[in-house]
């Protein structure tokens, strides 16, 4: 990846379920870039394809046709073993439902990436480390069952964080929290984003993420319907 | 691909983590293996035990029967067809066999029982280099007639008895029985209430050398030995019903407890017998002789005493003839190997015109071998219907844990760690399984064995432990349940493998 090639690079990427009459044509050709250091929101209705576009993104799913570059990577070309590794060293997700395994303590969660990683070294210090930063050093010890539902998410969010990945990946990560521990999440984003340029995208309904994001992709029906840049962003709300 | 390391914690939480999908998926898995060793540890045991008294490698060669107008023209077994069959390649060694071919009685004193037996039909000679077993056995089991023995001295033998069984052997002379024959007023020998003469053995070491009524001198008594067999059926059968005591497994412990070797002696009257009506032809009036038991050898005939071939020949020339002095009643043969069986056994019929005799030890190998499959079947039904339980349980599993399985994906899993993961827990699963499967199975074994002990009345070869849970028996348990736990793991792991993650990450 050369300096200032995009991190994300979608062309014309087209995704469907189901075979016959049963046939739903999920993304119909999306194309954008996503440049480094930027923060998206990714905004449309319910069933628009945004966790679709998001998981192909990921390299959690495969789109049927179309070119998909993510961090230098053609996830179409590589293999399996190779999304696993990008996932593992550069990406970061952060999903609406937490995903937390209750069964481990916090800060195991947190250092669960590291279980897949060869020659990890400071396992501990540094999921204590991420914990610090999304101001959870005191829980390192509980299960996620004892923790808020916004404690439960910075957990996940630190857990995004413990491999400093380059791009973060967030599905709705507001949409199970009330408004101000939703809005902490979304500022802790922000400053993510300005100091340490990690790229975001995400997929949210919250008219405040749109409105701190530096781009907005609106969608409708699998295809983008809308960009709108930094500027325009700042000035009105989003389409939904 | 994950390391290793890695993949051994994760799998061991993860199976730890649900202990009621452990219990259900390993249960039987457990009662599986606890009955494929316990199957497997009897059979070897039992088949360990029969090899034991039939040996596999061990074979009889026999002379078939024939006759030719009234006359037995059987072929005989002589020394040149031993060191014919010694030229084969796979014969290890071949052992003459000589029975004694006339009637003979047995009587002597154990315990303070007066003991009387027939010895015709269960006495036999075989050569002394054959017998080595210990070296009591080496230095007494030979021909004591046939060496200068300076202990040879004249003596006055005891009288007959009276009543025209052979008496008892003679104790050695104390203060109220001197030394030699006690004349009464009328110059006749004397008799005690039980028909015994009042004498004293007059031989130096009385103990080892007893009177000879027909040359008149001192001899060493006829070295005996028995199998371990006689040992069981004594301990078996006879020790009880007649009060004695039960025989040591340390056989020498059990002489030198009851007074050494002296107390295993007896008499033997060549050529009588109690089988009424007997009419083998005898060339020499009955004598008596005088044996002593010199140890335990399982190259003894099994049911019956096996004394030094020399004897045999003798005292059956003495009262048989030629014929008999030369002539084996069977060779037994050790094989190099017992699949070389059927090739030497062909050989001799072809060449020889002899055959095997049926071994026993063949028909219970093959009995043992279909046992012990039916037994091993049985448990490995066992083992794959739990098997499946475990894919069943797994796919379950699988289904419900597709989310935690989903974000292992999300944050670095390859398709192949997931799969590994899996079937780890399969594996790990299998293997606790398998190794409480074993604890069970022995824990069984200690409980069969201590009611057989205790509840079981005493058998000929009752075996002190009815299991042999020998190195590969567990560790193929082991490996058995590790394996098809994985088996069933198979399906459920590749499922998890495949399952898009994406899905059920972003469902709430
Ligand atoms: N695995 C699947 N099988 C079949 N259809 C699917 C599958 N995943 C998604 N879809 C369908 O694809 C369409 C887009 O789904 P997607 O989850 O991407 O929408 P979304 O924009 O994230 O909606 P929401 O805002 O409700 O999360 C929907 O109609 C959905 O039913
Ligand atoms: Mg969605």
């Amino acid at each position: 990846m050369t300096a200032n090639a995009p991190v994300i690079r979608l062309r014309d990427v087209t995704k469907s379920y189901g075979v016959g009459a049963a046939k739903t044509q999920v993304l119909r050709g999306v194309s954008f870039d996503v440049d480094r250091g930027e923060l998206i929101a990714l905004v449309g209705q319910s069933g628009s394809g945004k966790s679709t576009l998001l998981n192909i993104i990921g390299g959690l799913d495969q789109p049927d046709a179309g070119e998909v570059e993510v961090l230098g990577v053609d996830t179409l070309k590589a293999n399996d073993k190779k999304r696993a590794a990008i996932r593992n060293e550069s990406i970061g997700f952060v999903f609406q439902a937490f995903n937390l395994l209750d069964h481990l303590t916090v800060l195991q969660n947190v250092t669960i990436p590291s279980s897949f990683a060869r020659d990890a070294k400071d396992i501990d210090g540094r999921g204590r480390e991420a914990l610090r930063r999304v101001g959870l050093s005191d829980f390192a010890q509980r299960k996620p069952g004892e923790l808020s539902g916004g404690q439960k998410q910075r957990v996940a969010i630190a857990r995004a964080l413990f491999n400093q990945p380059k791009l973060l990946l967030c599905d709705e990560p507001t949409g199970n929290l009330d408004s101000e521990t939703g809005k902490e999440v979304i500022d802790f984003f922000r400053e993510l984003n300005a100091k340490d340029g990690v790229t975001l995208v995400i997929v949210t309904h919250e008219r405040r993420i749109s409105s701190v994001a530096k781009r907005v992709i609106a969608m409708r029906d699998g295809m983008i319907v809308e960009t709108t840049d930094e500027a325009l962003a700042a000035g009105r709300a989003g389409p939904t | 691909m994950m390391p290793i390391g890695n993949l051994a914690r994760m799998v061991t939480a993860n199976t730890l983590r649900s202990r009621r999908h452990f219990v259900l998926s390993a249960f039987g898995i457990v009662i599986g293996i606890a009955t494929f060793v316990l199957f497997l540890a009897s059979t070897e045991q039992v088949s360990s035990v029969l090899e034991k008294i039939f040996p596999l490698d061990q074979v009889q060669v026999v002379a078939p029967r024939a006759s030719l107008l009234g006359k037995d023209i059987s072929k005989k077994l002589d020394d040149a067809i031993v060191k014919t069959i010694l030229t084969r390649k796979e014969v290890a060694q071949a052992l003459p066999r000589m029975n004694l071919t006339f009637p003979a009685f047995g009587r002597g004193d154990f315990e303070g029982n007066d003991l009387k037996f027939e010895v015709g039909g269960f006495a036999d000679g075989i050569d002394g280099s054959f017998v080595q077993d210990d070296p009591r056995i080496k230095e007494q089991f030979k021909d004591w007639d046939a060496i200068n023995d300076p202990k040879r001295v004249a003596c006055v033998p005891p009288p007959d008895s009276p009543t025209q069984e052979v008496i008892q052997s003679p104790g050695a002379p104390n203060a109220n029985r001197p030394a030699g024959p006690q004349l009464g007023p009328d110059g006749q020998p004397t008799f005690d209430k039980d028909g015994q003469p009042n004498y004293g053995n007059p031989c130096p070491d009385p103990d080892e050398y007893y009177c000879d009524n027909v040359d008149q001198r001192c001899h060493h008594r006829v070295p005996v030995v028995m199998s371990p067999t006689m040992i069981e059926l004594y301990n078996g059968q006879f020790a009880k019903s007649h009060g004695l005591p039960i025989a040591d497994t340390d056989f020498v412990k059990f002489v030198t407890q009851r007074g050494g070797l002296s107390a295993m002696r007896f008499s033997i009257g060549l050529g009588l017998t109690t089988i009424a009506g007997s009419n083998t032809t005898i060339h020499h009036r009955p004598r008596r002789v005088e044996a002593v038991l010199v140890g335990i050898s399982d190259k003894a005939m099994p049911i019956g005493m096996t004394m030094p071939i020399q004897y045999i020949e003798r005292w059956n020339r003495e009262f048989q003839g030629e014929e008999a002095a030369t002539t084996y009643s069977s060779i037994i043969v050790t094989l190099r190997d017992k699949g070389q069986l059927a090739p030497f056994a062909q050989w001799l019929q072809d060449s020889l015109d002899l055959r095997l005799e049926d071994s026993l030890g063949q028909k219970f190998a093959t009995v043992m071998f279909v046992i012990r499959l039916v037994l091993v079947l049985i448990s490995l039904i066992i083992i794959a219907i739990s098997a499946i339980n475990i894919a069943h349980n797994f796919f379950m599993q699988v289904t419900e844990r597709r989310r935690e399985l989903g974000l292992l994906r999300a944050v670095g899993a390859t398709q192949h760690d997931v799969r590994m993961v899996v079937l780890g827990e399969a594996a790990l699963i299998g293997l606790i399984g398998g190794i409480l499967g074993v604890l069970f199975g022995v824990a069984m074994a200690l409980g069969v064995d201590y009611a057989s002990a205790h509840y079981l009345p005493r058998f000929p070869y009752k075996p002190d432990t009815w299991f042999h849970f020998k190195w590969w028996i567990w560790m193929g348990g082991l490996a058995c349940a590790a394996g098809f736990a994985v088996l069933g793991g198979y399906l459920p792991a590749r499922k998890a493998s495949t399952m898009e993650p994406a899905q059920a990450l972003t469902q709430n």
